[in-house]
């Protein structure tokens, strides 16, 4: 019974930063129409900024001495600086790189998404090296408690919370605030919001920014229970791109959906089925698309 | 088959624990400069001589590819000083990414060959690309030392009489029988093994040859639970608690470089260490640096039974010594296998240059170069390197040990007093043997090794090492 509930920790842990990544990805498509390829690396420059201000002040992870470094509250508070720096990079990056070829044909936008994927992997790897960074001393500091006779790592309730304020929040601030209803309009017909009066190309670098800021949130959240090593972006990506396909590209509620069914399935496949557990994710996007081609919540 | 005492066995095997290699006094050759040089006969060219050197720039096995890189470097670097290859020819280093992916390789080997005019080629960490690449520098006919990508498929099938390419570090079966063999030793009473591996062919290799020694040497344990993460893995919640859940008294890992990092992390935190033992196969061997002193001690933290840099140690080998000294004094980190494999496998390459012009003058032909490094024996960082001339690779004793943590340096490091080694003969499978599935190691090791009586004897602590006697794996 307490493996059951660990199982579904483990699964909602999982769905939190892949709702984190993925509704990020579908934002951002659903607002600007992008299919943006360096989405997974974004996630990761939020991990590797995260890791390397948390590593710095706490010189136990440095040099291996306990209790040397900031205390653990201060930390967590600048954990977030990962996110603000994915968003800041995708501030930039909007009106830079991406604005010129919205008038192009879509295939420009995929090559010019994928060099930016490609450029944000080696600019990572000239900062930080090969190596992979660790900030483990918050998800140390945090330390275990016990589900029935086993111990589970308390930090990862904290992912799994700040998994579920963002979908939260990202659900009011789109229903329910002004800002949201001018995204919803630009979404559904960029041309009218325009006649209407809506600064469209402000639209844009904020939805582009937001989606950054989410992607690097989630780099940034999960980075002390694992480390940033090089490559995590492309592993993202392709699972988000699962979990958009399930869930219907541009569609945040299936965005949701799409990582708890992933989070869910993997665990499942992980304890009963080890061989095929990949597999069996690409089967069910497989599933979906023939069923129901636009995703579970899909605009056709 | 006759059954034995495990401690026969073992003792069989040639397992030492915590003993010194000892230096053979006389002309064996040995990596570094350090002493005076014949003058090279005959007439050398001062054409520069190029290396093309592919292996993991970008991606997670960066971590494997730059060391390698800085390893042969270092190497050309210092035989550069000395006016080059036989004094004249400078070393060149052309860089390929590995990371392009197995056909982009192909296609690049044969680019650097005949584009590029490459003398010699090196490198490669993927166990993927050396059956795709071994092939094609036959057909290219370039001379080839690979410094990994050690599957022990490459020699058994995919180039079976293999005249350009060479290898360099141990084959892969060889970790999973090195950490069987530890684990078995030091936890001989088990009962009931899991398994975490990487999904792939180095994953599925330790594996099977983990089980089949277990299998010999504890009989009557079984495997309870596998877990098979994608190469990449960092959320390792799911393996874990699978792994809890099915009460092993023994894990068998070979997760490796931050998917390691990852894993022992969250392993921490789930308790994981305090339910079982734990047997690795290459926790240490790839960042040493990048564990932090949090890691559990004593668990068996294997080095892909290569090589660990504070092995041998002290002044005990000075070739590790200076080797140590330097690599950290030039890149400022500590060389993991792969720069030791790649820094011998450069000075290989000069020796057998040295000697081929010592026999004939001027600038050895290939084939004159091929010939010496067929039986060439070394003294490299790592201790006696021997290339097997019937499949051109390099054995060297497998080496693994357990985690410790020590006031010199502020990660992890083997305990220096529990090294343990096995001398490599006695665990893979001879010259001639017939290639077999899922390797020729694996075959040998079912059909010769004795199998380990059931008897529940106290568990003793290992290690009465006697000289090593020979393999217990003589025909019957």
């Amino acid at each position: 019974m307490d493996i059951a509930l660990i199982h579904v920790f483990n699964a909602l842990l999982y769905a939190s930063v892949l709702f984190l990544i993925a509704g990020g990805l579908s934002l951002i498509y659903g607002v600007m129409r992008i299919v943006n390829l360096a989405h997974g690396n974004l996630y990761a420059f939020g991990a590797y900024v995260s890791a390397w201000i948390i590593g710095y002040l706490s010189t136990s992870v440095a040099v291996g001495e306990a209790g040397s470094g900031a205390p653990t509250w201060v930390l967590l508070a600048l954990l977030p600086a990962g996110a603000l720096a994915a968003a800041a990079a995708g501030a930039l990056l909007e009106p830079t790189l991406l604005r010129p070829f919205y008038k192009r044909a879509e295939e420009y936008q995929l090559l010019v998404t994928f060099g930016l994927l490609m450029i944000i992997d080696d600019v990572i790897r000239f900062l930080w090296g090969p190596y992979p960074l660790s900030a483990s001393v918050v998800f140390e500091n945090f330390g275990s408690v016990t589900v029935g006779d086993t111990l589970y790592p308390t930090y990862n309730f904290l992912v799994i919370g700040v998994g579920a304020l963002a979908a939260v929040f990202l659900w009011a601030f789109i229903y329910r605030t002004r800002f949201g209803v001018v995204l919803r309009a630009t979404s559904q017909d960029m041309r009218m919001s325009a006649a209407l009066g809506v600064n469209v190309n402000r639209v844009y670098v904020q939805a582009f920014t937001l989606g950054c800021f989410m992607a690097g949130l989630g780099g940034a959240i999960i980075v002390p229970s694992q480390s940033a090593v090089l490559g995590m972006g492309v592993d993202a990506l392709i699972l988000s791109f699962i979990v958009v396909v399930i869930g219907g590209l541009g569609s945040l509620e299936g965005a949701l959906l799409g990582a708890l069914i992933v989070g869910v399935v993997r665990e499942a496949g992980i304890t009963w089925f080890p061989e095929v557990e990949l597999a069996v994710l690409y089967l069910m996007a497989a599933a979906v698309l023939l069923v129901r081609p636009a995703g579970l919540f899909g605009r056709a | 088959m006759a059954e034995v005492n495990r401690r026969d066995f073992l003792s069989g095997l040639g397992v030492t624990v915590g003993t010194a290699l000892t230096a053979l006094p006389g002309v064996l050759p040995s990596v570094g400069v350090a002493h005076a040089q014949d003058k090279p006969k005959g007439n050398i060219p001062d054409t520069p001589f190029k290396i093309g050197h592919m292996t993991f720039f970008t991606g997670a096995a960066a971590v494997l590819g730059e060391p390698m890189y800085k390893g042969q470097l270092l190497a050309a670097e210092e035989i550069n000083a000395q006016g080059g290859l036989l004094g004249k020819r400078k070393i060149e280093i052309l860089k390929a990414d590995e990371n392009a992916g197995t056909d982009a390789n192909v296609k690049e080997l044969r680019r650097l060959k005949l584009s590029e005019k490459i003398d010699f080629f090196c490198g490669i960490t993927s166990s993927g690309n050396t059956p795709a690449l071994g092939p094609v520098a036959e057909e290219l006919k370039v001379l080839t030392i690979f410094v990994d990508g050690c599957t022990d498929f490459l020699f058994d099938k995919a180039v079976p009489n293999p005249h350009y390419i060479f290898r360099i570090t141990n084959m892969q079966s060889a970790d999973g029988v090195t950490g069987a063999v530890a684990a078995a030793m030091t936890w001989p009473r088990t009962k009931r093994i899991a398994h975490i591996h990487p999904d792939y062919s180095y994953g599925r290799n330790a594996f099977d040859h983990f089980r089949i020694v277990m299998k010999k040497m504890v009989p009557g344990a079984e495997t309870v639970s596998e877990a098979w993460p994608k190469l990449g893995t960092t959320d390792f919640s799911s393996h874990i608690t699978k792994t809890i859940a099915a009460k092993p008294d023994l894990l068998a890992i070979s997760v490796w470089g931050g998917d390691y990092v990852a894993f022992y992390k969250q392993a921490l935190r789930y308790g994981m260490f305090d339910k079982m033992h734990v047997a690795s196969m290459i926790a240490f061997g790839v960042a040493p640096h990048a564990i932090g002193k949090d890691h559990p001690e004593g668990i068996i933290a294997g080095v892909h039974s290569n090589y660990h840099f504070t092995y041998p140690g002290g002044d005990k080998w000075p070739y590790n010594k200076t080797f140590v000294e330097k690599y950290h004094k030039r890149f400022n980190e500590y060389p993991n296998f792969q720069a030791e494999g790649g820094y011998t496998a450069t000075y290989m390459l000069k020796t057998a240059i040295d000697k081929a012009n010592h026999l004939a003058g001027g600038w050895p032909e290939d084939d004159a170069i091929i010939s010496v490094l067929e039986g060439l024996m070394m003294a490299a960082p790592a201790g006696y390197v021997y290339i097997r001339p019937d499949n051109h690779q390099g054995y060297k004793d497998a080496i693994t040990g357990f985690s410790k943590n020590v006031a010199e340096y502020p990660f992890p490091i083997l305990d220096p007093n529990r090294i343990i080694t096995i001398p490599i003969r006695n665990i893979t499978a001879p010259p001639g043997w017939p290639k077999g599935e899922p390797t020729s190691t694996y075959t040998w090791i079912d059909k010769t090794w004795p199998q380990v009586a059931m008897a529940a004897e106290p568990a003793k602590a290992p290690g009465a090492a006697r000289p090593a006697t020979p393999a217990p794996a003589k025909k019957q």
